[in-house]
């Protein structure tokens, strides 16, 4: 690769942000699922009582299996299902690391455009994940 | 990377194993066929039969060049007994998961651009937002309905719409020229670097509001729409816009999975099997993907596509299931 192809410095450090937690996400994706199926953990809902639920609309089934809702998972961690759950968390929390991670590059070349979206663009994905604002029932 | 993949295989070969133990376990079985009222189906088979589905769908998904996410929703909600919240959930997990997967190497090879996916990511993750909201509050016969409509939208852009490797851009319009949207990459079939540059980047921002709103909303990835934009309306080449496209579905899913996973929309029991069979069945098309045919797989892909777009058009207006 020469130098004119060779993608800017930001890029490279994005790439590899993402490769490292979006690996490491996966592996406690799976890792947790595993566990959420051996039943080692107590569960908020039974792995094998969840197809009487997975036909309900999402509020329904919230209601019907006390399942958390928001970020009320993070207290019930010690639960097989929510174990599960954390893989999926680091995974929708990596693009987000790799943000936070790339914007003092931009800032230290004093690409003005480039850090104010990204500062949007983490604002948007933090509201996102807070909660604050939802769809639905 | 090659060593780390080869133990993520290892994980899901353990996990399918798992899977496969206990399928084969006559008393966990029958406690499981119990459970659910003498159904003929214990619990587990749903989520191993997913396994085995999004394994063939991935292969699939790969040898036709279609994305699995927009295959994912609308077969998956058509022809498996989960409601369409849980299924739209675990679509934009599998378009997530496959587009975090790809994201490094297309950035590190210069296929993928970050200065041209960043302002787009940020229209469209905004939509996604609420697309997924809009998506969660309306009625499942209405979503079912505009997903039907919007698949067979798909499989017609799929059919009609041309693809240009090296789109001609005269100049750089003043937005993208501001925003030092260009770059350079080797082409090896050129065997050269080829030089590129966008244009048209105010009506290309204003069609991710549309992507981006549609993926939040039915949980499907957003190539079938992002390479047309970046290729045919900013002009990048074909190679830098697929891979743009697969790198911007990691910023936009995620936005709308955020929605799905505070809302409780995304079941690891649906979502976990989906993400490793489609992860392992595109690792095993790609391996297929120089002996097969691509293009007659493409038309029967989208020839199913559509009859699962039609009968998501059917259920939802109550005339089919």
């Amino acid at each position: 690769m020469s130098n004119a192809t060779r993608p800017s410095e930001e890029q490279l450090k994005y790439a590899s942000v993402l490769q490292t937690v979006s690996l490491g996400g996966l592996f406690v994706l799976i890792a947790g699922f595993v566990v959420y199926l051996s039943g080692l953990f107590p569960s908020i809902v039974p792995v094998s009582r969840i197809p009487e639920y997975w036909g309900l609309r999402v509020h329904e089934f919230v209601e019907k299996t006390g399942m958390p809702v928001g970020w009320k998972w993070v207290s019930f961690l010690n639960h097989g299902d929510m174990m599960s759950y954390l893989g999926i968390v680091l995974l929708a929390a990596a693009t987000l690391l790799c943000f936070l991670v790339v914007i003092p590059s931009f800032a230290k070349k004093k690409d003005t455009p480039y850090v104010v979206i990204i500062i949007i663009q983490i604002l948007v994905l933090l509201l996102a994940a807070s909660g604050v604002i939802s769809g639905g029932h | 990377m090659v060593c780390k993949w080869r133990k993520l295989f290892r994980v899901l070969l353990f996990m399918t194993t798992a899977l496969v133990f206990m399928g084969l376990d006559p008393v966990l079985a029958a406690e499981s066929a119990a459970s659910q009222g003498g159904s003929t189906f214990a619990w587990w088979m749903w989520p191993l039969i997913l396994f085995v589905f999004t394994f063939l769908l991935g292969i699939i998904a790969v040898v036709a060049g279609v994305g699995g996410g927009v295959l994912f929703v609308p077969i998956v909600s058509s022809f498996f007994p989960f409601n369409l919240d849980f299924v739209r959930g675990a679509g934009l997990l599998v378009a997530l998961t496959g587009a975090l997967s790809a994201g490094p190497g297309l950035l590190r090879r210069g296929l993928a651009n970050l200065r041209l996916a960043l302002p787009m990511a940020l229209i469209a993750s905004t939509c996604s937002i609420f697309g997924a909201m809009v998506g969660l509050a309306l009625p499942t016969n209405v979503v079912q309905t505009a997903l039907g409509a919007t698949i067979i939208g798909i499989v017609v852009i799929m059919a009609i719409s041309k693809r240009s490797d090296f789109p001609e851009v005269k100049k750089a319009d003043a937005l993208s020229s501001a925003l030092k949207i260009t770059g350079i990459y080797y082409e090896e079939s050129l065997g050269r670097e080829v030089n590129w540059q966008i244009h048209r980047t105010p009506a290309g921002l204003a069609l991710f509001i549309l992507i981006g709103f549609m993926a939040g909303m039915f949980g499907l990835g957003a190539g079938w729409a992002n390479v047309p934009v970046l290729n045919l309306i900013l002009g990048a080449p074909l190679k830098i816009s697929v891979a743009t496209s697969v790198f911007l579905l990691s910023i936009t899913d995620t936005a709308a999975a955020w929605v799905y996973i505070n809302k409780g929309a995304v079941l690891p029991l649906i979502a976990v099997p989906s993400v490793a069979g489609m992860m392992l069945g595109t690792r095993i098309g790609v391996k297929i993907l120089a002996k097969a045919k691509p293009k007659a797989v493409k038309w029967i892909v989208v020839g199913f596509l559509f009859l699962a777009g039609l009968r998501a058009l059917l259920k939802g207006l109550g005339i089919w299931g």
